[in-house]
């Protein structure tokens, strides 16, 4: 089938409402979180080998190029984590309306932002 | 059997069923981490080798894996149409979450053998 539409997609032009982009983030928050998945098993597995390895595992998380990788991936986990709440909530028809479903995507923003950052603050202290 | 064996409402059951146990979990994990007495070696390979913490993260992964084969699948669904690419992209995927998997249970089980 050739398919003759017309076809506008300029990705820079479309404006996303808050809840597409809430969206779009846990889609591209997944994919960096499934990235990540063999690093943290490796990690995983050298934590439990010995006491030098587990050292280990602390000095190469402080490392400061993996700092702000840790941080994308933090956040990633906290937005996907709260999004992901506000999809089940919408399944159960809770926050289907457009009202509340434009609150609780600023409230998924704010949540993974405040837990990232919490949790870093939480480190550093 | 379809080609990407999972069809229809099954998957978008699993994706829920695995959100809900990992958000459990979640919450589980947060708090052995605040009332762990201290962050060492010796005491986070007693926590993991615990058989009740073994066996929810056993089932954490398995969440885990099927969550991410779905989510990953629907991406590469979405946006990669080439039918060769998209098959080759979905066996490097699988390759990989039955590889960490694997390994996940390695892991693990070293426990219960030595």
């Amino acid at each position: 089938m050739i398919d003759n539409r017309p076809v506008y997609l300029n990705l820079i032009k479309i404006r996303l409402p808050v809840a597409g982009m809430v969206s779009l983030a846990h889609r591209g928050t997944g994919i960096l979180l499934f990235l990540a998945l063999p690093f943290a098993v490796y990690l995983l597995d050298l934590s439990l080998e010995s006491q030098q390895a587990f050292e280990t595992v602390q000095q190469i998380l402080q490392q400061p190029i993996l700092i702000v990788v840790q941080f994308l991936l933090l956040w990633s986990l906290a937005h996907h984590f709260f999004a992901g709440i506000r999809f089940l909530l919408i399944d159960a028809e809770i926050g289907v309306d457009k009202s509340p479903a434009r609150t609780g995507a600023w409230l998924v923003f704010l949540a993974g932002a405040m837990t990232s950052f919490v949790i870093v603050l939480g480190i550093a202290l | 059997m379809s080609l990407y064996v999972l069809e229809g409402l099954r998957p978008w059951v699993i994706q829920r069923v695995s959100a809900v146990y990992m958000v459990l979990f979640t919450a589980y994990a947060v708090f052995s981490f605040f009332s762990a007495e201290s962050i060492a070696h010796e005491s986070w390979k007693n926590w993991l080798y615990s058989p009740f913490n073994t066996t929810v993260v056993g089932i954490f992964v398995i969440a885990l894996l099927f969550h991410t084969w779905i989510g990953m699948r629907d991406v590469v669904l979405d946006y990669i149409h080439n039918i060769m690419l998209r098959i080759f992209i979905l066996a490097m995927l699988l390759g990989v979450l039955i590889g960490s998997g694997l390994w996940v249970f390695r892991i693990l089980l070293l426990s219960v053998v030595g």
